[in-house]
């Protein structure tokens, strides 16, 4: 097990004398994408361990691209190939972040701890900078060591650029590099075909393509293709948008063919007290029910978390997953149910997946009604709802291509507003909070409740997480369709590439492991989630990958994951075998071999554990967790004060 | 009970599509109707009913309730005669009273109407009013507590009855007719049967009478299980001192002790730790030799008495292990505890008097502590979650937290041992509590051998029984003192950890959850001689080797249920286990205390879809191997049928 540690990272005790020692002899720099350009650059900056106290680090070249923030380390031998078995991102070098993805700047000093305003300069001197991105993951960085004001140039560069002013400053209209589109099974929902063919697929009658919006004149929020009661005019809906918030009116985004449709569509504008418009759209979606039911109207803003409140609670579960000292993860470890129950994520988390179930239900039989989903305005809390009801309901969302054709349906041509929710430009109005998350660790709910009926992995939705914060992808990058129809009319249209694509940014080997070995496509069960939180459990992949003291060796779920995924491939070359006939079974000893010495090296939190390199010391176990204080309060604050 | 009818409902059982959810059952009776049938039936379980029935164990689906409910086809009436009431009876199981229109009160699917019964073994009822029955099947040995609800006044549906509260996290109540005067003689034979030693008969485990294939007494076998830990070596020794129970009533004949102790020394160390207890080897590295030993809390008292031999003896642990000149002793208790316990006449080694030894408390808390943790873990989950304030709850519980402090424990010695190739010496006061979870668990951590199905059996006989887990007291087998302070879940507990590290390590064990829950049943059961006593002497007293059976017979004849798919014997040879005991890895064994809520089990496992696939690579291999064969056959059949001179004919 020790190997597996002194490979990578050598950490360095923070004395200066042994500082002097370290060649900085080669000089590593960061590749350079087509379009990106260097802000500024500085050398001899420490980064420090997670969870080390400040105590221990890594020495080496810390940058600021228009792209991306990157330490790169002094030391040769740490920037070797990393290992194998961990995800590598082809746009991102193991300790580079997007700048997108950056969320809050601290500046550090002995106790203190500044948060820094974006666009706003930095003028004292900076010693430490503590950078906490949108997933959880964090850099602690000391200039002790490099030159004078490199700290704060570093700073600025990130302040001014890690949040731009305006869309069109983000990275992807610079980024250059040309782009094969390489997606087949992905619908994108942004032409009428895909929503033909979806309307056929699903056999829900009496809906009909409406055009009224191909130039995004009747409403700038909807997509150009939408789908309505067939009994309803162009006109009868040009009369009634005008009553609802944002311009969405009911539109039709799923059935089936036994007459049950969802619909979504937002609430009313506060200005309007006469609800006629809203009741002649309801007529005629109960016309367009096979047995004229009454639809089932779900009053999402009611019932579901706003924005600010998911945000709220995110801020809390990130403070809680991301502690800044040993200490201050002991004393969370000491009371953690009690401090995850406070952050209500997973009340939301239980929240959406209950309303949910609510919405499947009425749309089942034995007397299946059209579900009418209602929000504020129509963006937010629908794109959850809806997309949960659909996987509870249909197994082609539950595929790798269908869930991403979902998520484009739902979220993307919908107009769920990524740019302001992901807070990737300093809008003056606008207000972050991460829905995205919130629906993918609902869809991590099913899949530990439901682990044969998905295709996709919690590697897949984890990755999508990351992905979501890197501004080369067009695909949440916008408010809504309007705004990515608007980016290509420019002289200098952006490309839009899409993230599914998926690539752009990783080999076969990471990709494999997006796909659930366990899929069972003869799966196609409705699915009847336990609901309530205690049947709902912490994300721990997502949440605490970027911990290395909670990083189980050799354990975890991973294991389960590579034995099935070896068990899947003998069948495969079993069946091979029979097929072609040829019945010598060498190939299969060496795959065994293969697996058993990667069993041996994966942890718990792979392929995202880079935690090896961190730890120092020559003890595998980590005697943050080991010591006697970990039960009695009392204890703990004694040893706080000792410290002190 | 006449056999026909057990033979009936063995039809009943046996019937194709049912087994599934027979496995579902309960862990106790699933098999019992085999019983009638001599052992030969237990090597005839068909592959596929082994296979199923394990499918329906797995993790996240372990139904090892025992409460069930039994479909009974229709078809199958025409040449059995139903007689519903009778319940299925063990080898040796008598129907001591029976009373008609009770009521079940479900906390969960509302009241029911049917039939009670007693055995002297189980509680038995079967509801009448329903297409499908509502069984409850009970084994007395849960049962801590009855009391009779409202009186001969009380008005009221179902106001008038017995509640029953159980050992292993459920109540139950039957509401009884005023007029019809039932209750009070299901009461007294409920009172019997539940609590046989305060009325003067014999626990159950001493009338059962099952012929298993396996033996289960034959498991562990003290010296053999030393042997193969390489004792006796140049610096151990086995020893039978206390051959007679006279050096230590509560440790086991055969001990293994520094080869360098003398017989005399021996004595004089037993009378300076508390009763008798002495240091003695657990678990020997065979690399390093670094040990891990247990013993009892020294008895120092106030005055801070020494006693040279003890630190002598010490001293040769310390030395047996060359390769470390220091030695940990861990105290399994908070600090403070051991202080009080001065008082007492006991306390903890002074670093002055055992020289190179560092002592470290592990802050594990005593039995009284972990007894009413769990009283409040079972009012968060039975019969209703608490769901607004499920985490909060879990919390204030403070469950969660012991398990990770003991599981800290175990780490920390598995560290020492492992990392330092120091050896460790565990105590807390009377070695057989927190001291037995420690070592079990850190044996278990460093040990791949115990790991195993038949190894986890020589670890619990080792650890917990023949070092003398007081059993009898902990869980109050068979008498009716449901509030006497001896009580504790301390294996309980155990168990909790074992699963923790399961959890945490999927693939490295070899058997199941089902395994750990079918073990926790019979814990209570009393169907077993394996946990009853306190010790391995009141245990070949009472002759229970003899006279009872071992529950690893029981579980040994039937390993296929308890097999983990997942677990690969090679990957994990001489693998240490470090599991991390952070409150993030650490769940709730919902499982396990939540599963009489139906809607706690789980819909979905992992582990049945592994094994579908693991079939299904079965069957291709077989396929691979008869077009291999037919292949062969055929080049033969061409080489030396058709071409008889082939070779030379290209």
């Amino acid at each position: 097990m020790n190997d597996l540690k002194d490979k990578r990272f050598r950490s360095y005790l923070l004395d200066e004398e042994s500082l002097e020692s370290i060649s900085l002899s080669k000089f590593n720099k960061t590749k350079l994408l087509d379009g990106e350009y260097l802000i500024t650059e500085a050398s001899r900056v420490m980064m420090f361990s997670s969870l080390s106290d400040r105590k221990k680090g890594t020495l080496g070249t810390l940058t600021v691209t228009t792209f991306k923030l990157s330490f790169i380390s002094g030391n040769d031998k740490d920037n070797e190939n990393m290992d194998e078995y961990y995800q590598n991102n082809l746009l991102l070098d193991p300790f580079e972040v997007c700048l997108s993805s950056i969320d809050v700047i601290y500046q550090l000093g002995e106790r203190t701890k500044k948060k820094l305003v974006c666009g706003q300069n930095v003028s004292g001197k900076i010693k430490e900078l503590l950078v906490i991105c949108k997933n959880m993951r964090v850099f602690e960085f000391s200039f002790k060591f490099a030159d004078k004001d490199c700290g704060k140039s570093v700073a600025n560069a990130l302040l001014h650029h890690s949040c731009p002013k305006r869309h069109p400053l983000l990275f992807a209209y610079e980024y250059k590099k040309p782009y094969n589109r390489t997606l087949k099974d992905v619908r994108m929902f942004r032409n009428t075909n895909d929503w033909e063919t979806e309307m056929k697929r699903t056999g829900c009658k009496n809906w009909r393509v409406s055009s009224i919006n191909l130039n995004f004149h009747m409403s700038p929020l909807l997509p150009r293709t939408i789908i309505v009661p067939a009994s309803v005019t162009d006109s009868a809906l040009s009369r009634a948008v005008e009553h609802f918030r944002n311009r969405c009116c009911p539109v039709w985004v799923w059935g089936t063919h036994k007459g049950s449709a969802l619909v979504r569509m937002s609430d009313l504008l506060s200005t309007i007290t006469d609800r006629t418009q809203e009741n002649i759209m309801l007529e005629h979606i109960r016309k367009s029910h096979n047995e004229k039911r009454q639809p089932y109207i779900m009053d999402l803003s009611k019932d579901c978390p706003s924005p600010k409140d998911i945000q709220i609670s995110y801020l809390r579960l990130r403070d809680l997953c991301i502690p800044d000292s040993i200490r201050l993860f002991k004393t969370q470890d000491y009371k953690f149910y009690g401090l995850l129950d406070s952050t209500k994520w997973l009340t939301y988390v239980s929240t959406c997946l209950s309303k949910a179930a609510e919405g499947a239900k009425e749309m089942c039989p034995p007397k299946p009604v059209t579900v009418v989903l209602q929000e504020g305005n129509g963006r937010d809390m629908n794109c959850i709802i809806s997309s949960l009801i659909q996987l509870y309901l249909d197994p082609h969302w539950r595929t790798l291509s269908g869930f991403q054709s979902l998520i484009e349906k739902e979220w993307v041509a919908l107009g769920h507003p990524f740019a302001s929710r992901h807070c990737l430009v300093a809008y003056p109005d606008s207000e972050p909070a991460p829905l995205l998350l919130l629906f993918l660790d609902c869809v991590w709910q099913l899949l530990q409740q439901f682990p044969t009926a998905f295709e996709i992995t919690e590697t897949y939705l984890t990755t999508i997480w990351d992905s979501a914060h890197i501004s080369v992808f067009d695909t949440f990058l916008f408010n809504s369709e309007h705004e990515r129809y608007l980016s290509q009319t420019s002289t200098t249209p952006m490309i839009l590439r899409s993230i599914w694509d998926w690539k752009e940014q990783f080999t076969e080997k990471d990709i494999a492991l997006f796909y659930n070995p366990l899929y069972d496509d003869r799966y196609t069960h409705r699915l009847i989630p336990n609901t309530a939180i205690a049947f709902l459990d912490i994300w721990l992949q997502c949440y605490s990958r970027w911990l290395p003291d909670l990083e189980i060796r050799n354990g975890g779920k991973p294991q389960i994951d590579l034995c099935s995924r070896f068990l899947r491939s003998e069948i495969h070359v079993l069946k091979q075998k029979l097929d072609n006939g040829d019945l010598n079974d060498i190939a299969m000893n060496g795959n065994t071999n293969e697996y058993l010495t990667m069993l041996k090296k994966v942890d718990c939190f792979f392929p995202f554990s880079r935690n090896h390199g961190q730890i120092t010391g020559t003890l595998a176990i980590n005697s943050s967790l080991l010591s006697g204080d970990t039960l009695d309060t009392q204890s703990i604050l004694n040893h706080a004060a000792a410290n002190d | 009970m006449d056999k026909r009818s057990s033979a009936e409902l063995l039809n009943i059982d046996r019937e194709p599509g049912s087994y599934n959810k027979n496995l579902s059952l309960d862990s106790i009776h699933s098999n019992s109707l085999n019983s009638k049938q001599e052992s030969v039936s237990w090597g005839k379980t068909s592959p596929s009913k082994s296979y199923c029935s394990s499918s329906s164990t797995s993790t996240e689906n372990v139904v090892s309730t025992l409460e069930r409910r039994k479909v009974i086809k229709t078809a199958n009436t025409e040449n059995v005669l139903i007689r519903p009431d009778e319940p299925p009876l063990l080898p040796g199981e008598k129907i001591s009273g029976q009373a008609r229109d009770v009521t079940y009160l479900c906390p969960y699917s509302g009241p029911s109407r049917g039939v009670l019964t007693v055995t002297n073994y189980k509680l038995y009822f079967r509801s009448v009013d329903r297409d499908t029955p509502n069984v409850v099947d009970v084994p007395l040995g849960v049962v801590s507590r009855i009391e009779k609800v409202g009186g001969a006044s009380s008005r009221g549906e179902n106001a008038y009855g017995i509640e029953i509260f159980c050992k292993d996290m459920r109540n139950l109540r039957f509401a009884h007719k005023q007029e019809n005067h039932s209750r009070r003689d299901v009461f007294e034979k409920l009172q019997q049967f539940a609590f046989p030693l305060s009325h003067k008969i014999k626990l159950f485990a001493f009338e059962y009478a099952e012929l298993f294939p396996e033996n289960g007494w034959a498991v562990y076998e003290p010296i053999a299980e030393l042997k193969r830990m390489g004792v006796n070596n140049d610096m151990w020794k086995i020893t039978k001192i206390n051959e007679n129970y006279e050096v230590c009533d509560s440790y086991p004949a055969v001990w293994a002790i520094p080869a360098q102790a003398l017989d005399e020394e021996i004595r004089t160390v037993a009378n300076f730790r508390s009763r008798g207890r002495i240091p003695v080897l657990s678990w020997i590295h065979t690399e390093s030799q670094a040990t891990i030993t247990r013993c009892s809390q020294p008895l120092v008292g106030v005055s801070g008495k020494r006693c040279r031999e003890d630190e002598r003896y010490i001293q040769l642990i310390m030395d047996a292990n060359a390769q470390s000149h220091k030695m940990f002793i861990m105290d399994a208790r908070p600090s403070a505890n051991a202080i009080a316990n001065k008082a007492k006449g006991g306390g903890y080694e002074s670093e002055d008097a055992y020289q190179n030894a560092e002592l470290i408390f592990l802050d594990i808390h005593n039995i009284h502590v972990m007894r009413e943790s769990l009283r409040k873990l079972k009012e968060l989950c039975f019969p209703n979650i608490e769901e607004t304030k499920w985490l909060s709850g879990v919390e204030s519980t403070y469950w969660l937290k012991h398990i990770k402090c003991i599981l800290a424990g175990a780490v920390r010695i598995v560290d020492k041992v492992e990392n330092h190739k120091t050896s460790v010496l565990v105590h807390c006061s009377d070695g057989w509590d927190r001291t037995a979870q420690l070592t079990a668990l850190s044996m278990l951590m460093l040990d791949p051998y115990y790991r195993t199905i038949k190894g986890f059996e020589v670890l619990i006989e080792k650890e917990w029984l023949s070092f003398g887990h007081k059993f009898q007291q902990r869980i109050g087998h068979g008498d009716d003192h449901h509030s006497d302070a001896d009580r504790s879940p301390v294996f309980l507990q155990f168990v909790d950890c074992v699963w923790q590290i399961t959890q945490q390590f999927p693939n490295a064990f070899e058997f199941n959850e089902y395994f750990l829950i079918t073990i926790l049943d019979h814990l209570y059961s009393n169907r077993f001689g394996t946990f009853l006593c306190n010790s391995e002497r009141e245990r070949i007293q009472e002759g229970a080797k003899d006279h009872t059976i071992s529950l690893w017979s029981y579980t040994n004849s039937q390993l296929d249920v308890y097999r983990n798919p997942l677990y690969w014997a090679d990957t994990h040879q001489q693998l240490v286990l470090i599991p991390i005991a952070s409150i993030r890895h650490i769940k709730l064994w919902k499982s396990y205390y939540c599963r009489w809520n139906p809607s706690m089990r789980t819909q979905e496992s992992v582990y049945q879809r592994i094994r579908e696939l693991l079939v299904l690579k079965e069957q291709l291999e077989k396929q691979v191997e008869e077009c291999r064969r037919e292949q062969f056959i055929r080049i033969n059949f061409l080489l030396f049928i058709v071409y008889p001179f082939g070779r030379t004919k290209k």
